[in-house]
C-alpha cells in the first residue's frame, strides 16, 4: 500500500511538471496579452506598452519565460497578479478559497446525502408509482440545463416571491461599519463547520463499539443535540456574538445557490445509487440478513447500502474534483465572488500568474482526490487489494 | 414421548407469474419433534426450497402462502406480522443456505455478521459475552477463534460452510433448516461438514430439517424422512422403513438410481423424462406420465392423498393400494 | 466449403440478437420515452430544411438567423396615472394592461390623443397562428430557431460523442491489453486531461480559435475522449481480456492485432455504446453553456436563444414571455434527458444483471 502511495506520487509529479508547462505555454498562445489594452490607449505615450511589457519580463522569449516560470513556482514564487499589481496569486487565492469552499462543500455533502439517501429508497421501493415518479423527476434535474435552471430559480425566489436575494454574497450596506473583513467572518464559519463535522464524526467512531443498538442509537441523537447546544452558546458568547450578524447575512445569500446547484447535483448520486442497489439486492447475504431477523431498513442501511456505496463514493470523489470547474459557471450566474470566478477573469483577462497558480491549484487538487479516490476504494471493498500497476 | 417442535398441515404455496400461477407447494403437511432430524428429498425444482422459505416466509415477493398452518412450538406463524416473524427468524428457525459461498456480506467481517444476529435477538447482551459465545460456536464447528476478524473472501469454501453453521446456531434456534448445504463443496469437505453437522444435531439435541436431491445423504443424516414429488409429499415416514420398504414407484426411482458402495454391482436406472409443469393444475397421480411399473392395480385417477402402510409410514393413495 | 454457410449463419445469429435485444430494449419503459423524445426531436431538425424547400415556409420569414416578421396589433391608448392605486391599476406594474400603450411612450407619434385606437408592431411577438411559439425581439420565429437548434444539437452532439467513444475505446483497449508502460502513459495523459478544468480550458481554446459548431465537435470530442472514459473503458477491457475466448485465440495462433480487433474490441463495445449515448447528454450541455456565455461562433442554438432572453433582461420578466425562455430550455433538457433515458434503456439489455426476473 505504503509502496503503491509513494509510486503513485511520483508519477503525479513528473505529471503535474507536464501539466505546468503545457498551461503555461496554453495562456501564451492567446492571441494578445494582459496589456494589449494599453495600445488602443491615445492619452498614453508610445513607448508605455513597451515599457510595461519590460517591467513585468514579457517581451523575454517564451522559452526563456517558461524556463524561469517552472523554477521560480518550485521555488514556491509564484509572481505577481498583473491586475491586482501588488498582490500575489496566494493572496487572492487565500481570500476567494474559503467562499467557494463553504458553499460548495455544503452542497456536496447536503447532495451526496440526499442522493444517497433517495437512491437507497428507490432500490427499495422498486416497482412502486414512487419510485417511477422520483426517477423522472431526478433523471429530469440530473439532465435540466443548468444556468437555464438557475436563472429561473433566480427569478422565481429572489424576483417573483422576494424570499432570496439576487446574486452576490451579502449586503453591502450591511457590511459599511462591520469591524472587520468577510473573510474573516468566512474564515470562522468553515472553522466551526469542520470542527462541528469533526465532532460527529467522532462521536460516530466512538458509538460504532457499542454493542446494544438502542444505547448507541440514543448516544449518537445525543451527540447531536449536544452540538446543537454547543452552536447555540458558540454563536451566542464573545467573538462569534460579534460576527453573528454577519455570518447569518452570508449564510441568508447562500440559500439559493445552496438550494439550486444541489437538486441539480444530487440526481446524478440517486440514479447511480439505484443502479448499484438494485445488482446488491439480489444477492444472497441480503436474504441471509432477512432470514435472521434483522429489520428491513437496517438490511437497507446496513447490508445492501453499505455495499452499493462503493462505486458512489468513486463518482461522489470524482465530483469533488470538479467543484472549482464547476464553480465557474455557478459563481457566474450567482455572481457570487469565489474561486470560479478568479478563475474565469485571470484566464479571458490573460492574467498569466494568477491564471497559472488557480490552474495548479485546480491540478493538485484534482491529483490528490484521484488518489484518494483508488485508496478509499481499497478501505472500503476489503476484496479490493491495490496491485502495482504502471 | 418428546413434544412436536413443527407442525406443518396443508401447507401451499404459489407463485404468481405473468403466465399464471405455478403452485409450488401443495398440501405439504409432516411434523419434525425435538432432536429429530427431519429429511425433504427431491429432484430439483420440485418444492423443497420452496417449503423451506415458506417456514421462514422469506419467500420471493410474488409468493403466497393460499392456505395451511405452519406452527412452531404451538405457535401459529401463517399470518404474522413481519415484526414478529422478526423475531421468530433465527431465534426459532434458523436456516443455512444452499450455496453458502454467497451467505456473506463481502464487505463485513465474519464475526460482526454473526454478532449482528445475536445483538438482533439478545440487545442486551454485552460485547465480551457476544465474543464468547461466537468463539464457542467456532469451537464446535472445529474453526479457529480468530476467523471472527477475517473478511469472507479470506476464507475457503469449507471454512465459510462451518461459520455458516456457527451462524446458523448462534441464537440457539429450536429448529435448523439445512438446505443442502453441501451443493458446492468438494467430496471431502462434503463430508466432513455433513459429520460436524450429524455432531453439532446430537450434542445440542436440535431439530433438523435436511434438504437434499441426493437420498444418500438424507439415509446418513436423518430419523425420518419425506419425498417431494412436483410440489407434494408422496412418501413420508421413517427413513429405514424408507429405505428397507419404498412403497411409491418415485422413491423406488430414487432409491434405484442411486449406487450403494455396499453389496453387489447393479446397473443403474435412470429415471427418464422431466418433472411435469407446475403451472398446469395436475389431476391424479402426477408422477404417472414418468412412472416405469405402471401397473393395472395402479389408480393413477385418484387424488393425491395419503394413506398409512406401515407404522408412521404413509404413501400417496394412487401407489398405495397396488401391492 | 462451408464459409458461405457459416457467414449466413452468423448473419442470422446477429440479426437474432439484435432482435433480442430489441425486445429487451422495448420492456424498458422510460428508455422508450427516452427514445420517442430523440426521434420527436430528430424530426424537427429534418422539418425545417424540408420546410424551405418545398417552399412551404419563406425563407425571408422563417429564417432562424435573419428572418423577419412583423405582427400588427392595434392597442388603446391610455394615459398612466401618477398615484396607485386607481380603480383600474393597482400598482405602476399593471399600467398600461394588455392590449393598452401609454400616450408618454407614443411622443414619436404626433397626433395620438388618449382613447385612440394605435397600430403598432409588436416584437418579441405571442405565440400566433403563423408563429406557432411566437417571434423574438428581432421578428425571428421561435420555431424555426428551435428546429435549427436541434439540428446543431444532433451534428454537435453525434459527432463529438462518437469521435470522443472512438479514441477512447480504441485507447482504453490498447492500455488493457499491452498494459506496462503504454498503459501507465495513456493513464497519465488521461489524468493530465482531467487535472484541467474545462470550463477555463474551452474559453482558452475559443480564444485563440474560432469556433464553430464542427470544430467544437472536436473538441469536445477529443477531450472527452482523452479524460476519463478511457480509464473506464480499460477496466472493462481488462475484464474481457482474462476470459477463456480470449486465451483460446492466443494457443490457436492469433496475432496480437487479430485478437485486439476480434475478440477484445467487440466485447467491449457495448459499454462503449452506453458511453456514446451518455457523452451525447454532455455534449448537448458543454455547448449550450458556452454559446450560453456567448463564447461561440454559431449563429444560432439553444444556448444562444437562451443567451439572448437573458441579455435582452427578457428571463427577469417572468412568464409573460415565455415563449423566448422556455421552449430554448426544455429543449436542452428534453433533447439531453431523451438520450440520457436511451441510455438508460441500453443499459438494462446489457447489463442483465438488472433485468426484472
Amino acid at each position: 500500500m505504503l509502496e503503491y502511495i509513494i509510486r503513485r506520487t511520483f508519477q503525479m509529479t513528473i505529471v503535474f511538471f507536464l501539466f505546468l508547462i503545457f498551461s503555461y505555454l496554453l495562456f501564451n498562445a492567446i492571441p494578445g496579452n494582459a496589456f494589449s489594452s494599453l495600445l488602443l490607449n491615445p492619452n498614453l505615450p508610445p513607448d508605455a506598452y513597451q515599457r510595461v511589457l519590460e517591467i513585468y519580463g514579457l517581451d523575454k522569449p517564451l522559452f526563456e519565460r517558461t524556463q524561469m516560470y517552472i523554477v521560480n513556482f518550485f521555488k514556491g514564487d509564484f509572481g505577481y497578479s498583473y491586475k491586482y499589481f501588488p498582490k500575489t496569486p496566494i493572496e487572492l487565492i487565500a481570500e476567494r478559497l474559503p467562499r467557494t469552499l463553504m458553499l460548495f462543500s455544503i452542497v456536496n455533502i447536503v447532495a451526496f446525502y440526499t442522493g444517497f439517501f433517495i437512491g437507497k429508497v428507490l432500490a427499495w421501493r422498486r416497482g412502486s408509482k414512487a419510485e417511477t415518479w422520483i426517477t423522472v423527476t431526478s433523471v429530469f434535474s440530473y439532465t435540466v440545463f443548468y444556468p437555464w435552471f438557475a436563472l429561473m430559480m433566480l427569478w422565481v425566489f429572489g424576483y417573483k416571491l422576494g424570499w432570496l436575494p439576487i446574486g452576490k454574497f451579502l449586503f453591502p450596506e450591511k457590511w459599511y461599519d462591520a469591524p472587520f473583513d468577510s473573510d474573516v467572518v468566512f474564515t470562522s464559519m468553515i472553522k466551526f463547520t469542520v470542527v462541528v463535522s469533526v465532532i460527529q464524526f467522532i462521536a460516530y467512531l466512538v458509538t460504532r463499539g457499542i454493542e446494544s443498538l438502542s444505547l448507541r442509537r440514543n448516544l449518537r441523537f445525543g451527540s447531536l443535540l449536544a452540538i446543537f447546544i454547543g452552536s447555540y452558546f458558540y454563536w451566542n458568547n464573545g467573538e462569534a456574538l460579534i460576527q453573528k450578524p454577519y455570518a447569518s447575512d452570508i449564510a441568508y445569500h447562500m440559500i439559493l445557490p445552496v438550494m439550486v446547484v444541489t437538486v441539480v447535483a444530487f440526481a446524478g448520486t440517486a440514479l447511480l445509487t439505484r443502479t448499484t442497489m438494485m445488482e446488491v439486492l439480489k444477492e444472497d447475504y441480503i436474504l441471509t440478513a432477512r432470514a435472521k431477523g434483522i429489520s428491513q431498513k437496517r438490511i437497507r442501511d446496513r447490508h445492501a447500502a453499505r455495499t452499493a456505496l462503493l462505486p458512489v463514493v468513486t463518482s461522489f470523489i470524482f465530483t469533488i474534483v470538479t467543484i472549482i470547474d464547476g464553480s465557474v459557471l455557478t459563481e457566474q450566474i450567482f455572481s457570487w465572488p469565489g474561486m470560479g470566478q478568479l478563475l474565469l477573469q485571470s484566464v479571458l483577462e490573460e492574467d498569466i500568474p494568477v491564471a497559472m497558480a488557480t490552474f495548479s491549484f485546480v491540478g493538485v487538487f484534482a491529483l490528490i482526490a484521484h488518489l484518494l479516490a483508488d485508496v478509499s476504494y481499497s478501505y472500503l471493498d476489503p476484496r479490493i487489494r491495490i496491485k502495482s500497476q504502471g | 414421548m418428546s413434544k412436536d417442535v413443527l407442525v406443518v398441515k396443508d401447507l401451499n404455496m404459489h407463485y404468481e407469474t405473468l403466465s399464471g400461477d405455478v403452485s409450488a407447494v401443495k398440501n405439504v403437511s409432516f411434523t419434525v419433534k425435538e432432536g429429530e432430524s427431519f429429511g425433504l428429498v427431491g429432484e430439483s425444482g420440485c418444492g423443497k426450497t420452496s417449503v423451506a422459505m415458506s417456514l421462514l416466509q422469506l419467500q420471493a415477493d410474488n409468493a403466497k402462502i393460499s392456505s395451511g398452518s405452519i406452527k412452531l412450538d404451538g405457535l401459529e406463524m401463517v399470518g404474522m406480522s413481519e415484526s414478529e416473524l422478526r423475531e421468530v427468524r433465527w431465534d426459532g428457525i434458523s436456516i443455512v443456505f444452499q450455496g453458502a459461498m454467497n451467505a456473506w456480506n463481502p464487505v463485513i467481517k465474519v464475526g460482526e455478521q454473526i454478532r449482528e444476529a445475536i445483538r438482533e435477538h439478545y440487545p442486551d447482551n454485552t460485547k465480551v459475552e457476544n465474543t464468547e459465545k461466537i468463539a464457542s460456536l467456532f469451537k464446535m464447528v472445529g474453526l479457529d477463534s480468530s476467523i471472527m476478524d477475517r473478511f469472507p473472501h479470506e476464507l475457503s469454501g469449507g471454512m465459510k460452510q462451518r461459520a455458516v453453521i456457527a451462524l446458523a446456531l448462534s441464537c440457539d434456534p429450536k429448529l435448523v433448516i439445512a438446505d443442502e448445504p453441501t451443493t458446492a463443496l468438494d467430496v471431502v469437505i462434503q463430508d466432513q461438514i455433513l459429520k460436524e453437522i450429524k455432531k453439532v444435531q446430537e450434542l445440542l439435541g436440535l431439530s433438523l430439517i435436511y434438504i437434499s436431491h441426493d437420498i444418500a445423504v438424507i439415509a446418513e443424516m436423518t430419523d425420518k424422512m419425506a419425498v417431494m414429488y412436483a410440489g407434494s409429499i408422496v412418501e413420508k415416514g421413517p427413513t429405514s422403513e424408507i429405505f428397507a420398504n419404498p412403497q411409491h414407484s418415485y422413491t423406488q426411482s430414487l432409491l434405484a438410481s442411486t449406487p450403494s458402495v455396499v453389496g453387489d454391482k447393479v446397473k443403474l436406472n435412470s429415471l427418464e423424462g422431466e418433472p411435469p409443469s407446475l403451472i398446469n393444475q395436475i389431476d391424479g397421480c402426477s408422477f404417472a406420465p414418468r412412472c416405469p411399473n405402471r401397473t393395472t392395480t395402479c389408480h393413477p385417477e385418484l387424488d393425491m392423498e395419503l394413506v398409512e402402510v406401515g407404522p408412521e409410514h404413509f404413501v400417496d393413495i394412487c401407489s398405495a393400494n397396488r401391492n | 466449403m462451408d464459409k458461405n454457410l457459416n457467414q449466413d449463419l452468423q448473419k442470422e445469429l446477429r440479426r437474432e440478437a439484435l432482435k433480442r435485444n430489441w425486445r429487451l430494449f422495448k420492456q424498458s419503459k422510460l428508455g422508450m420515452i427516452g427514445l420517442y423524445i430523440v426521434i420527436f426531436f430528430l424530426f424537427l431538425a429534418l422539418l425545417q430544411p424540408f420546410l424551405f424547400i418545398t417552399g412551404i415556409w419563406n425563407k425571408g420569414v422563417y429564417d432562424p438567423v435573419v428572418g423577419y416578421d412583423t405582427i400588427k396589433d392595434t392597442l388603446l391608448v391610455v394615459e398612466c396615472p401618477k398615484e396607485y392605486p386607481t380603480e383600474k391599476y393597482e400598482s405602476y406594474t399593471d399600467c398600461p394592461a394588455k392590449g393598452e400603450v401609454n400616450v408618454k411612450k407614443l411622443y414619436m407619434a404626433p397626433g395620438v390623443e388618449v382613447g385612440d385606437m394605435y397600430e403598432t408592431f409588436i416584437q418579441p411577438a405571442p405565440p400566433s397562428r403563423t408563429h406557432l411559439l411566437g417571434t423574438d425581439s428581432l421578428g425571428r420565429d421561435i420555431f424555426s430557431q428551435i428546429m435549427e437548434g436541434s439540428q446543431v444539437a444532433f451534428i454537435l452532439g453525434l459527432l463529438s460523442a462518437t469521435l470522443g467513444v472512438g479514441i477512447s475505446t480504441i485507447l482504453g483497449t490498447i492500455a488493457a491489453f499491452f498494459g506496462g508502460r503504454i498503459d501507465a502513459y495513456l493513464m497519465r495523459q488521461s489524468d493530465l486531461i482531467l487535472m484541467l478544468p474545462s470550463l477555463p480550458l474551452l474559453f482558452i481554446i475559443s480564444a485563440f480559435a474560432e469556433l464553430k459548431v464542427w470544430h467544437l465537435a472536436v473538441v469536445l470530442g477529443v477531450i472527452g475522449g482523452l479524460g476519463g472514459s478511457v480509464i473506464t473503458i480499460k477496466s472493462q477491457a481488462l475484464q474481457v481480456k482474462v476470459k477463456p475466448f480470449v486465451d483460446s485465440a492466443r494457443i490457436t495462433g492469433g496475432s496480437n492485432m487479430k485478437i485486439l480487433f476480434s475478440h477484445v474490441l467487440p466485447n467491449v463495445a457495448p459499454l462503449a455504446l452506453l458511453f456514446m449515448v451518455f457523452s451525447v447528454t454532455g455534449a448537448i450541455a458543454s455547448e449550450s453553456v458556452l454559446s450560453f456565455l456567448g463564447l461561440l461562433n454559431i449563429d444560432m442554438s439553444w444556448g444562444i436563444m437562451i443567451y439572448l432572453s437573458q441579455t435582452d433582461g427578457f428571463i427577469f420578466s417572468g412568464m409573460r414571455y415565455w415563449w423566448l425562455i422556455l421552449p430554448a430550455g426544455l429543449a436542452v433538457t428534453f433533447l439531453a434527458g431523451g438520450f440520457y433515458l436511451v441510455g438508460r434503456g441500453l443499459d438494462d439489455v446489457f447489463n442483465p444483471r438488472l433485468r426484472k426476473r
